[in-house]
């Protein structure tokens, strides 16, 4: 190479801090995920839906990996753990079912992880289920009975007539035990 | 369709000013508890959902005043709801039509026959399901519903409390569709092609990301979310535009889809079955409110090989076009052509082999129906089948890849991922039970 191919030592140190200028490094849409906020960029979501989508189903158990690590993360947003649920409806199997049945109990976050394990098929996921009617109130607990009565759990009748017959329970709840002892006695008919 | 129904709610309060004048109402008893056979007794009627898609229903009902009587709307939006019961009581000069938060209420009045569900797409099964337990007929605006599962569990409800139950797929009752679909039936353009289905363009744009805001005065936004998953209030995402987030609607697929694929679907008699492949290709928004696909491209197949395609068009409105072995035809609401004029002639010619049966209104077919206890020509089954073809549309182009479908069993054959999207679980305390 000839000197005058040869950059002079300034115009090469400016090169180098124009190429680390530009941006900083592209986040990791697995990590960024579950950091999105109602109204905000989801962009990097939806690069994750559209890889979780796009897998077979020997790659499923992997995805599902990735979506428990975020789901994981203690930096997760309501709407981003919402967001890496609606995930898991597509992917999730028996494994999820601890970290959702930790957060099905939560008040914070029962709705999403109750949608991820109405879809999960198997007795782990309706186990998990059954077991967190004691620990939520009201419309929570409504819509907990009526997931569980969908998936025709009928060893849950006798907890249901105990809250339908059960004056400290909200009326919603009373009324959705009563809807899912009918549901679950219709089922076996 | 009655052409009163070309009034908005404004225009038909103006110009039916004068009839304030008109002497308080009789005692309106339901014909439930008449005799629903005797034809003087009226119609008593309940609209739950008040909003774009009310506006087509309410001048048509009243006009009807001497068979039918609105008794109540319901709408979670105080504001509508208030509007509409002022509308009603203006026309009938009474003020017997009484304004409902809560449709459960609505539903459990007893004197109330027949419910018109006129809500979001997201709230047609829970809806129409609790007034069919609560003894009412329903008339259920389409999308029957939100998804497959909820498909079912409506059609299930409608046998089990036996009620009548029409779809609101009103090209069933304009002689134009049924024409052609008796046409296409009878072999009229020989062996048949394929059919090709043109819906309008989705989505309006309203940016890469949004502000949530504050919920106005009057509107229940936990209510009007119902069993949808929450997300903060914004203007651009509830009334009329919710069909443009999947979580409440899947966008012109099924609010055009379910008129055109189901004109296909009664051509081809399936209205007990269904295609048994799809494949798809949307293009769906990477950021923004909106969920649904921009542009839609999907092909459904039936058993008989006969593929029938819906794409976006563009350029204007729906219209569905059959192509046989003689030529095509290609039909809208307001036009109709063909190949050949010959194809148009031998249309209209009489006695033909099958004959499909014959409703030059919906509303009325609906009303003949309460009375009778005949099955009405868009019954929730026939319905329920064709938003399954669109809800196949959806599944297949959200998943982009070739799926089978077992129109018997209604399941996906080999494909656990698209089995799941055929349902979804509901925000609390909701269920479909």
């Amino acid at each position: 190479m000839s000197d005058k191919a040869s950059p002079p030592a300034a115009k090469a140190t400016r090169s180098a801090i124009d190429r680390k200028s530009n941006a900083g490094t592209t986040p990791d849409p697995w990590e960024a995920c579950v950091r999105i906020e109602y109204g905000g960029d989801r962009s990097l979501a939806w690069s994750v839906r559209e890889e979780v989508i796009a897998t077979p189903p020997e790659g499923h158990a992997a995805a599902e990996a990735r979506l428990l690590k975020a789901l994981a993360r203690p930096d997760g947003t309501d709407a981003g753990r919402a967001f890496v649920c609606q995930m898991l409806v597509m992917v999730a199997g028996a494994t999820s079912v601890p970290a959702l049945a930790a957060l099905v109990r939560d008040a914070k976050s029962t709705e999403a992880a109750r949608y991820a394990l109405a879809a999960i098929p198997g007795p782990e996921a309706t186990a998990a289920l059954r077991d967190a009617l004691g620990a939520l109130s009201g419309p929570a607990k409504a819509g907990l009975i009526g997931s569980i009565a969908l998936r025709g759990d009928a060893s849950v009748r006798y907890a249901l007539a105990g809250i339908k017959d059960n004056p400290s329970e909200a009326a919603i709840v009373r009324e959705a035990a009563t809807r899912a002892l009918e549901h679950l006695a219709n089922a076996k008919a | 369709m009655n052409p009163s129904t070309l009034l908005s709610r404004r225009d038909f309060l103006q110009k039916t000013g004068l009839a304030t004048a008109v002497a308080a109402a009789p005692l309106i008893l339901p014909s439930g508890l008449r005799g629903q056979n005797a034809p003087s007794k009226k119609i008593t009627v309940g609209i739950i959902g008040c909003g774009n898609i009310s506006d087509s229903h309410f001048p048509a009902i009243l006009g009807y005043p001497e068979s039918v009587r609105i008794l109540a709307v319901c709408d979670v939006d105080k504001e509508r709801r208030d509007e509409s019961a002022a509308m009603v009581n203006k026309s009938y000069g009474s003020s017997d039509c009484k304004a409902y938060a809560d449709f459960r209420e609505l539903n459990r009045r007893s004197d109330i026959d027949a419910v018109f569900v006129c809500t979001p797409d997201h709230w047609h099964a829970l809806v129409a399901i609790d007034a069919m337990r609560n003894g009412k007929d329903v008339y259920v605006e389409k999308p029957l519903t939100l998804t497959i599962q909820e498909g079912r569990a409506l059609v299930d409800a409608a046998r089990k409390y036996n009620r009548v139950a029409q779809h609101g797929t009103q090209h069933r009752s304009m002689k134009r569709f049924h024409d052609v679909a008796e046409f296409v039936r009878n072999q009229g353009l020989g062996k048949l092609d394929r059919i090709e289905c043109f819906i309008p363009p989705n989505n309006r744009h309203c940016g890469a990301t949004w502000t949530p805001e504050p919920v106005p005065a009057g509107l229940d936004w936990d209510m009007w979310l119902g069993p949808a998953p929450w997300r903060p209030y914004t203007s651009l995402g509830c009334h009329y535009n919710f069909r443009f987030i999947s979580e409440c609607a899947y966008g012109q697929v099924t609010n055009w889809g379910a008129h055109y694929l189901d004109i296909g679907q009664w051509a081809l008699d399936m209205d007990n079955s269904g295609p048994v492949s799809v494949e798809g290709h949307g293009e769906f928004p990477s950021s923004g409110l909106f969920t649904n696909s921009t542009k839609v491209d999907f092909t459904v197949r039936y058993a008989n090989g006969v593929p029938m395609h819906c794409r976006t068009r563009h350029d204007g409105g729906g219209t569905v076009r059959f192509v046989g072995e003689r030529g095509w035809l290609d039909i809208a609401r307001n036009k109709m052509s063909a190949s050949s004029n010959d194809l148009l002639r031998e249309m209209q010619a009489s006695g033909k082999k099958i004959q499909l049966p014959l409703s030059n209104n919906h509303h009325e077919n609906f009303f003949d129906c309460v009375r009778t206890r005949k099955m009405p020509i868009a019954d929730v089954g026939i319905g329920h089948r064709t938003t399954t073809v669109c809800n196949l549309g959806q599944i297949g182009m959200v998943l982009g890849r070739k799926l089978r479908w077992d129109p018997a069993k209604e399941e996906f054959i080999g494909d656990d991922m698209a089995n799941r999207l055929r349902g979804r679980a509901m925000r609390a305390p909701w269920a479909l039970i």
